[in-house]
């Protein structure tokens, strides 16, 4: 259905050829690095935060910069973490249980932050994972405080007629299951954004009085984002700490869990569908196999610096910039 | 039938009355044109029936309604669109989703496209001219394209009554003509307008009445040439005011 | 046991007010947000811990050393936000996340995770007053943030650079309009805000510890308090960071110190929420 008018592309070849290349290396990586388990690492870490990217800039469509996602992420981590300790509940149960965790607490966000626009509403994520995370971090009965988590259950097991694949146990299979999971939360991603509702989202972003004006009911449909961004968002934190099988409030709710995902999405290009992602797949390996062993401590230092630069020249990201040049 | 009627209308702002007691109504297939000098109320008064700000005192009956409480998007459901003084595009969507955002979202909202949403976009777009600009970024037009592109997307909210703010402000001579011309084909769809263009080229030449405010009240009702001859109006344009009179 | 809370509290706040100065004149003026604040604040410490541990100068030399540095990157981060486009305040909440993390990470670079203080035996000690117990760091705390208040009020109402800044503060448009250098106006504020974060810096390491990740607090808790006071009321900031460092105290002794830091955020987030957008002073029609 027409619906969707194509745009002028850049070169619509490098469109379509970088992501399907990266498509095809992500999907034969663990036979390509079969020898270094330290690069499938990597990439399983970078999966994971591309999808909290990507899921980060479904809010992001709206037009709402969110400072605070940690805090959707924490939650569903610990969420997740505690049902498969004490009712020892299956992660299959646990993880899509703590991205309703992050989605319940997007509710109360959503609520007091009803009014807040721009650089306020980025102000309030901001302060906002405090509570979480201080709550978190004394509730020593239900939490185990700041002792963490620790001992949690892997991936689950993965029972298809006569075949038993321990995810957990595998790191291929690990990568696997994060890699499906990323293709899922694109193609959510790709769904709102050609959506009426993704429409919306983008004329409110572009000019909310124009679009309150001609009958979009902005509030409403930001409330809707929010709580799809925080839920997978909570689902993207459940999936890590199995794969960590350890957690502290300190890690979850860390400012490295929300800076990450706009530093993808704004490098990548907010204004782009795949663009957190690829950023998710460039910079954090480039971070890890580069930076790292160069500098053990600081090397994040790149992801401060290529948020500035891009906020400064470039702020519809670099594959923004490559869809859209002439 | 009448499709606009404002009961005692007053604004104010901290110690200012930006309009007071303001009484009139529009009828249904009318062109009105909302004249005055800069600072006399008019897109205030805009901003209050379109639901961007709330009233002080009086109320707004659209069709029998009270809107005066109800938020934009609501009163546009209702019927009643407008377009802004300064364009407002959607600058990093195409102009036919500029457009689309009208149709889909002007009355209620469906969560699947319809077939024929992008066929009707693309007829009003042929209809204010743009009809070869359909995949460019709205951003890339110029003021007076984007002034048309608004246009279309009102108008895809399928309104009763439009309130058109500077429709053809800037505009050369040749311009107005055009701008003349589509405002006549946008009235020959049914729409009701309500005008504002502070120039006074195109609301002389397009309305059936005028209707003059100054420092936020009334001062003249009714057919153009008597309302441009009037005292008062003449007055407030020179920038006397009414205070100054002494003879 | 609640007179010392009290008394701890105001000076706590009063470094708060001095830590909020710097940010709300850079604000008020330039109507750019500065999340890198505290990394500034933390940073000046580090500057002064450097000189003092390395090279062994008393505390005192080290705030016109620290405020020097301070002056060198202020001038620098008012091109950069002077490179921003609209929306401003967005534009400069991001940009100066990411120079944040760009300070983080190099404080934990030069000076590693570990924590570090500047120790001043003298400041430890204290005098008995009325059956009260004041130590000369937190005396000097109150008398520094007072003094620069004072400094600073005198400044802003009492000379024609004041004026300026007060103009631009209340409107950049017609302050633009009567002839007054906004770009250069911004590149004064940014250079007294230098000097404040120059010298509440030093005094942090002094009675804080030091390390890179406290930036945010410190941050959180500049924005809380110049949102307080309302953008451009100076005395404001006064009353608003003792109000602040007397609810971290009671927090503390109701709740337990862990609690602290759950309170600037939850008073920063009830003043975003519930203060009208009056934070410029006046309501938006």
């Amino acid at each position: 259905m027409e619906r969707d008018v194509p745009r002028k592309g850049a070169l619509p070849g490098l469109e379509r050829g970088i992501p399907i290349t990266l498509l095809l290396g992500l999907v034969f990586l663990p036979f390509l690095a079969r020898s270094s388990g330290y690069v499938l690492q990597v990439f399983t870490h970078a999966l994971l935060l591309a999808s909290l990217a990507l899921a980060w800039n479904i809010l992001g469509t709206g037009g709402l910069i969110s400072l605070g996602h940690a805090a959707f992420f924490g939650v569903g981590a610990y969420a997740s973490g505690l049902l498969s300790l004490k009712p020892a509940l299956s992660p299959w149960l646990t993880i899509p249980v703590g991205g309703l965790f992050g989605a319940g607490l997007a509710v109360i966000v959503g609520v007091l932050c009803r009014r807040l626009r721009g650089a306020y509403f980025a102000l309030a994520t901001l302060a906002f994972v405090e509570i979480p995370r201080v709550v978190t971090d004394n509730w020593d009965g239900l939490t185990r405080g700041s002792l963490g988590l620790v001992g949690l259950p892997g991936l689950p097991v993965l029972i298809i007629g006569p075949w038993r694949v321990e995810i957990g146990s595998s790191a291929a299979a690990s990568y696997y299951l994060v890699l499906s999971y990323t293709l899922v939360v694109v193609f959510l991603g790709a769904l709102l954004w050609r959506s009426n509702l993704g429409l919306a989202l983008q004329a409110a972003r572009e000019e909310e009085t124009a679009a309150r004006a001609v009958g979009v009911h902005v509030d409403r449909y930001r409330f809707l984002s929010l709580l799809l961004s925080a839920f997978l968002t909570g689902t993207s934190g459940a999936i890590y700490v199995h794969l960590t099988r350890y957690t502290v409030p300190g890690l979850v709710y860390s400012l490295h869990f929300s800076a990450v995902p706009v530093i993808f999405a704004m490098c990548g290009g907010r204004f782009t569908i795949l663009g957190p992602a690829l950023a998710a797949l460039v910079l954090y390996p480039v971070d890890q196999f580069l930076f790292h062993p160069l500098l053990p401590a600081g090397h994040e230092f790149l992801y401060g610096l290529v948020l500035v630069l891009v906020v400064l020249f470039m702020p519809g990201g670099l594959w923004g910039a490559l869809r859209r040049s002439p | 039938m009448t499709l606009l009627r404002v009961e005692g209308l007053g604004k104010q702002f901290g110690e200012v009355w930006a309009l007071r007691d303001l009484d009139f109504t529009l009828e249904e297939g009318e062109v009105v044109g909302l004249v005055g000098p800069n600072g006399a109320g008019k897109t205030t008064l805009f901003n209050l029936i379109s639901g961007r700000i709330k009233p002080t005192t009086g109320k707004i009956l659209f069709a029998g309604q009270d809107i005066s409480a109800l938020e934009p998007h609501e009163i546009c459901h209702l019927g009643l669109g407008r377009t802004f003084q300064s364009s407002r595009p959607f600058p990093r969507l195409t102009v036919a989703q500029n457009v689309l955002v009208g149709r889909v979202f002007g009355k209620e909202f469906r969560f699947r496209p319809r077939p024929d949403d992008l066929e009707t976009a693309r007829e009003l777009l042929e209809v204010v001219g743009l009809g070869h600009k359909v995949e460019t970024l709205a951003g890339s037009l110029t003021p007076s394209e984007q002034r048309r592109l608004d246009l279309a997307r009102a108008l895809a909210t399928r309104p009763r009554l439009l309130l058109l703010d500077e429709v053809a402000a800037g505009f050369s001579p040749v311009a107005v003509k055009h701008a003349v011309d589509l405002v006549l084909r946008v009235r020959e769809r049914g729409v009701t307008l309500f005008v504002i263009d502070h120039f006074l080229n195109l609301s002389l030449r397009v309305s059936n009445r005028l209707l003059a405010l100054d420092q936020g009240e009334k001062v003249a009702e009714g057919a153009p040439p008597e309302v441009m001859r009037h005292r008062e109006v003449i007055r407030a344009y020179l920038g006397l005011r009414r205070e100054d009179e002494n003879d | 046991m609640w007179v010392t809370a009290l008394v701890s509290g105001i000076a706590l706040g009063s470094f708060y007010s001095l830590i909020a100065m710097g940010f709300a004149l850079i604000f008020g003026v330039t109507h750019a947000f500065n999340l890198a604040h505290g990394e500034l604040v933390v940073l000046a410490g580090y500057v002064a811990y450097w000189l003092w541990k390395g090279w062994g100068l008393s505390l005192v030399f080290t705030f016109p050393v620290a405020v020097a540095v301070l002056l060198c990157l202020c001038l620098i981060l008012q091109r950069l936000f002077a490179l921003l486009r609209e929306p401003l305040e967005l534009n400069s909440i991001v940009m100066s996340f990411g120079l944040a993390i760009l300070l983080q990470n190099g404080m934990l670079f030069a000076f590693s995770g570990d924590y570090r203080l500047i120790r001043t035996p003298a400041l430890t000690e204290g005098v008995y007053v009325n059956g009260l117990s004041l130590t000369y760091s937190q005396i000097a705390l109150v008398a520094l943030s007072l003094v620069a208040i004072g400094l600073l009020h005198l400044l802003m109402h009492h000379t024609y650079l004041g004026k300026a800044l007060r103009a631009t503060i209340q409107d950049r448009e017609g302050a633009a309009l009567a002839g007054i250098n906004v770009r250069g106006m911004g590149l004064v504020a940014f250079g007294f805000g230098a000097v404040c974060i120059g010298l509440a810096g030093p005094l942090y390491g002094s009675v804080h510890y030091l390390y890179p990740a406290a930036g945010l607090q410190a941050t959180l808790i500049a924005i809380t308090v110049t949102i307080f006071a309302g953008v451009g009321r100076i005395r404001g900031l006064i009353v608003g960071g003792w109000l602040l460092g007397l609810a971290e105290s009671a927090a503390v002794i109701l709740l337990g110190s862990s609690w602290r830091e759950l309170v600037s955020a939850v008073i920063l987030i009830g003043l975003l929420v519930f203060r009208p957008r009056g934070i410029l002073g006046r309501e938006e029609g």
